[in-house]
């Protein structure tokens, strides 16, 4: 089965809650991502714990997208 | 997709032979929620697990004053788990889950079902609370990174 990336996205500068979910690819910064109505652009992607399995488990730290 | 596809995309069920998620599908119902509907609400019992599978829930606390606005904690998309603590603690919900997108599917586990399976198959048990373990620690670990 391909990797699965479970990533905790959370937001600086504004008072928004973020998100977790999984996906089909590792978040990489520059990247958009789309959270609700609103887009944000990733500006920091780590590892938050050691893979287990199929799953990685990440932690991105989105900023607005003012483009 | 069909059900088991979606639970081995389910981290509470990383490690499962393909029997083991078989029978986990079989006691899942899935239900569907409108934008803005009530998943369940904070202090009511918490008898059932929920696994996001399309769209989004967020978690809301409502205010310690009556004045206080409710507040969003985070948002859980597909793949995440929720109602995990009620299931091993036996309190009650600590928050409001509401629907936010217009089509939002969960499957559900009802506690019993849960326990039944967990003693059945003691392999599968120790997998599931292992994995939610995990799940426990990865929220956690979210919060004190998203607090520096």
């Amino acid at each position: 089965m391909a990797a699965i990336y479970k990533v905790s996205y959370v937001v600086t500068g504004e008072d928004h809650p973020g998100a977790i979910l999984n996906v089909d690819h590792m978040p990489e910064v520059g990247e958009k991502v789309e959270l609700g109505r609103r887009r944000f652009v990733v500006v920091e992607v780590f590892e938050l714990v050691p893979p287990r399995g199929e799953f990685h488990f990440l932690h991105a730290t989105l900023a607005a997208d003012d483009e | 997709m069909d059900l088991l596809g979606i639970l081995k995309r389910v981290e509470l069920f990383e490690g499962l032979r393909p029997d083991q998620l078989e029978a986990v599908g079989r006691i899942c119902r899935e239900r569907r929620y409108a934008s803005g509907e009530l998943v369940t609400g904070q202090g009511d019992p918490a008898e059932e697990l929920f696994i996001v599978c399309e769209g989004f829930v967020e978690i809301v606390l409502d205010s310690a004053s009556e004045t206080g606005a409710p507040r969003t904690v985070v948002s859980l998309g597909p793949g995440q788990i929720v109602g995990e603590m009620g299931l091993v603690d036996y309190g009650p919900r600590s928050a409001n889950v509401r629907a936010t997108s217009d089509i939002t599917v969960v499957q559900v586990i009802q506690r019993k079902d849960f326990e039944d399976l967990c003693e059945r198959d003691n392999q599968l048990g120790y997998f599931v609370m292992r994995n939610m373990a995990a799940d426990l620690s990865f929220k956690l670990r979210r919060t004190n990174y998203a607090e520096r």
